[in-house]
């Protein structure tokens, strides 16, 4: 039963060496290491610790073909002519100087940032605190139902935006019944339909959000007392703010850059936004410059927005400790003073 | 944690003990059990904990006395009256979750304080209580960090004071231990005993951890699969497991499949191949094939010609030296592999070496006859 030849293989490890212990034998000849074999790469390619050279200039050629042309709109608009092409000098008059045509002087152009601010923040006021709602309303619904509203959520996502244009406008224009009937053309058709595609965005970011924190905050907040508006007022919207700052800056970020249910729902020269007026303009002979200066607003503040919400993540992320961060974070945070 | 003097003096925690009893506690999720109509009685200032492996709705069943999940029958006495209508934040019962869920958007003082502002406590008062709740835990310096400033020990420090700043009548530990590496568990192990003690609070601990269960209880309950195995103090549950389950999960137990032949005033008699021994505790009623479970620091392994009554012949397949003692694997005649662990008080290594052939002694008061493997048995 038990194999005799293989008694006494541990007895060299329990039995203590002798004090003085004798020479060790000399150690058995090595095998020799297997021959390299030579690659047939160049060696600066072929060497799988060297730096990723190829990826590098990928990326680096692609942020050039993707910043170039906007460059050249924002440099353009500073040119001292008429011209959107043939530089003819710095100048900033179709930022300020010219007191007929510059952006912040021609009505047209005036206007329309108006009215394109006017609709971001409607979009913002109205957007965010809805999908809010829902995306608590979605993660806290279970059974029945559940599955299919989560997904339909998705759907404004992945609906192309044309056809949501134009199946808001027939909506809004055709059916004579209430409430689509109230609906006129113009500004209160083009809140509802930025509204109607940036909710879903909200929803998508308050959702992730509040997996990340999970039942257990609110649970502990429950079992030290709390009733279940108080644990919401109290532990969950502090923990969301992140995420209601991200919605809010990408929500406007959204509304600002919205053309197509924008375009659809406008009523006449008064409902005209930056993104509208860029498309009509954009070929015309008579346009100025001061087109460009728009459209550098336009990168500007888009920019802002999607900038902000990245960093006011970040910060927030240190705040809590989520990203065992860097100093650097973790310094701004003791400076704030916490509360 | 130094609270033991300070603790008598200052009541910023801690307040009577309260009584639980569960009453056929029973939960489904759609078609799973997760607990199967418990019944336990937890005395007032007792530190009670259900130990059993991840699964086996030890967590369900402190989330029933939270209120965090609603029995699907059954129901929760807390001292004689009926939870079953109280929400969570209506039960003077607190809970130290697994991870702590420290608000990370607040600091420790305001973590600590955060539940007294649900009480009608006033706001200095409130700042007073926190307070000496951290300083009996000692991290009264540490107020105005956030939670994730601090390390795992010191997280689970503050989770305890916010939970017992409130004076419940309960406190149910979720593992709290459960994430801190070994050293400190074991220290916290201890000062979590004497905290207990001090503020007279009852704790409901669940665990995994065997050890961490045996070295702190006062009782133990054995949950497998949504039932209680065995109740009782941690000596009666190691020494006499009432079902093969207990006797696994405590501890190493070597089982070894028996035919009972007979029974006498001494215990009965149980047939191991072609062996006969004589078994004095466990299950001596009963008849046919049984199980007998022995513990390995209660047999004797000896030199082969040293052998007489309960003594089972074998060889050492192989001996693992772990500092305090051996742990001596003896292959028996009857094909059975027997785990020994002999104390290392300068024993002879080479006596359990490989190989050698020994005897094993079975003293009868060690073996334990229970129902055999996948028989539950009528209690």
């Amino acid at each position: 039963m038990m194999g005799r030849g293989e008694v006494h293989r541990m007895s060299a490890t329990t039995t203590p060496e002798p004090a003085a212990a004798p020479p060790a034998p000399p150690a058995p000849p090595m095998r020799p290491a297997p021959p390299v074999r030579p690659s047939r790469m160049p060696g600066w390619l072929g060497n799988p610790w060297g730096r990723p050279r190829w990826l590098r200039l990928t990326t680096f050629l692609y942020i050039a073909w993707s910043l170039l042309p906007v460059l050249a709109a924002v440099v353009f608009s500073f040119n001292d002519g008429r011209s959107r092409s043939v530089w003819q000098g710095f100048s900033t008059r179709w930022w300020w100087g010219d007191p007929n045509l510059s952006v912040f002087h021609d009505p047209i152009y005036t206007n329309a940032l108006v009215h394109s601010l006017e609709l971001a923040a409607l979009d913002m006021l109205i957007a965010t605190p809805l999908g809010f709602l829902l995306a608590i309303g979605l993660s806290r619904w279970r059974g029945r139902g559940s599955g299919s509203a989560n997904f339909l959520m998705l759907v404004p996502l992945t609906t192309p935006e044309l056809a949501m244009a134009v199946s808001l406008l027939l909506v809004f224009t055709q059916l004579s019944v209430l409430p689509f009937t109230a609906i006129a053309l113009g500004t209160t058709a083009q809140v509802i339909g930025q509204v109607t595609f940036s909710v879903s965005y909200v929803v998508v970011i308050v959702r992730s959000r509040l997996a990340a924190i999970g039942p257990e905050y609110e649970e502990a907040a429950r079992d030290l007392g709390a009733s279940a508006r108080q644990s919401l007022q109290h532990v969950l919207l502090p923990l969301l703010l992140p995420a209601a700052f991200a919605s809010t800056l990408i929500v406007f970020a959204l509304s600002i850059d919205d053309f197509v249910v924008t375009q659809y729902m406008s009523a006449g020269g008064e409902t005209v936004t930056i993104p509208m007026l860029l498309y009509a303009n954009a070929r015309g002979a008579a346009t100025t410059p001061a087109l460009n200066a728009v459209a550098t607003i336009m990168v500007l503040v888009t920019l802002v927005g999607v900038g902000g919400a990245y960093l006011v993540l970040r910060w927030f992320g240190h705040r809590s400790g989520e990203a065992q961060g860097d100093s650097a974070g973790q310094m701004g945070m003791d400076l704030t003073g916490m509360e | 944690m130094e609270m033991t003097a300070q603790a008598t003096t200052v009541p910023a925690i801690g307040g009577h003990g309260g009584e639980v009893r569960l009453q056929s506690l029973e939960k489904r999720f759609e078609d799973v059990v997760a607990v199967d109509s418990i019944d336990l009685h937890v005395g007032s200032g007792e530190f009670f904990s259900l130990l059993g492996p991840s699964g086996c709705g030890k967590t369900t069943t402190l989330r029933l006395i939270a209120g965090f999940e609603r029995p699907t029958s059954g129901d929760v006495l807390l001292d004689g009256e009926s939870l079953a209508a109280v929400p969570p934040d209506r039960r003077n019962v607190n809970t130290v979750f697994q991870s702590y869920a420290l608000f990370p958007h607040l600091n420790v003082l305001d973590n600590v304080a955060f539940g007294m502002r649900y009480q009608k406590v006033g706001r200095k008062d409130r700042e007073r209580r926190a307070r000496e709740a951290l300083e009996l835990v000692e991290l009264g310096d540490y107020a105005k960090r956030r939670p994730h400033q601090l390390s795992g020990g010191q997280q689970q420090r503050v989770a305890l004071a916010r939970a017992l700043v409130l004076r419940p009548a309960v406190l149910l530990l979720d593992e709290p231990l459960g994430a801190l590496d070994a050293k400190i568990r074991r220290q916290l192990r201890i000062e979590l005993k004497a905290l207990q003690e001090e503020v007279g609070t009852t704790f409901i601990f669940v665990t995994h951890d065997q050890e961490e269960a045996l070295s702190m209880s006062d009782r133990i309950a054995v949950m497998h699969e949504g039932r209680v195995d065995q109740v009782g103090t941690p000596r009666e549950i190691y020494e006499g497991p009432a079902t093969l389950f207990v006797a696994d999960f405590l501890g190493v137990a070597n089982v070894m499949e028996v035919e009972v032949v007979g029974s006498g005033a001494a215990g009965c008699r149980v047939r191991v191949g072609d062996y006969e021994l004589l078994a004095g505790c466990g299950d001596l009623g009963l008849t046919g094939s049984a199980s007998v479970v022995v513990r390995p620091e209660r047999l004797h392994v000896m030199a082969r010609d040293q052998g007489g009554e309960n003594c089972l012949p074998g060889m050492i397949d192989r001996t693992i030296f772990v500092g305090s003692n051996l742990q001596v694997m003896v292959r028996l005649a009857t094909g059975a592999l027997l785990q020994a662990s002999v104390a290392n008080d300068g024993v002879d290594l080479d006596s359990h070496e490989q190989g050698r052939p020994v005897s094993v002694h079975l003293p009868p008061d060690a073996l334990r006859v229970l129902a055999p493997a996948g028989v539950t048995p009528a209690t």
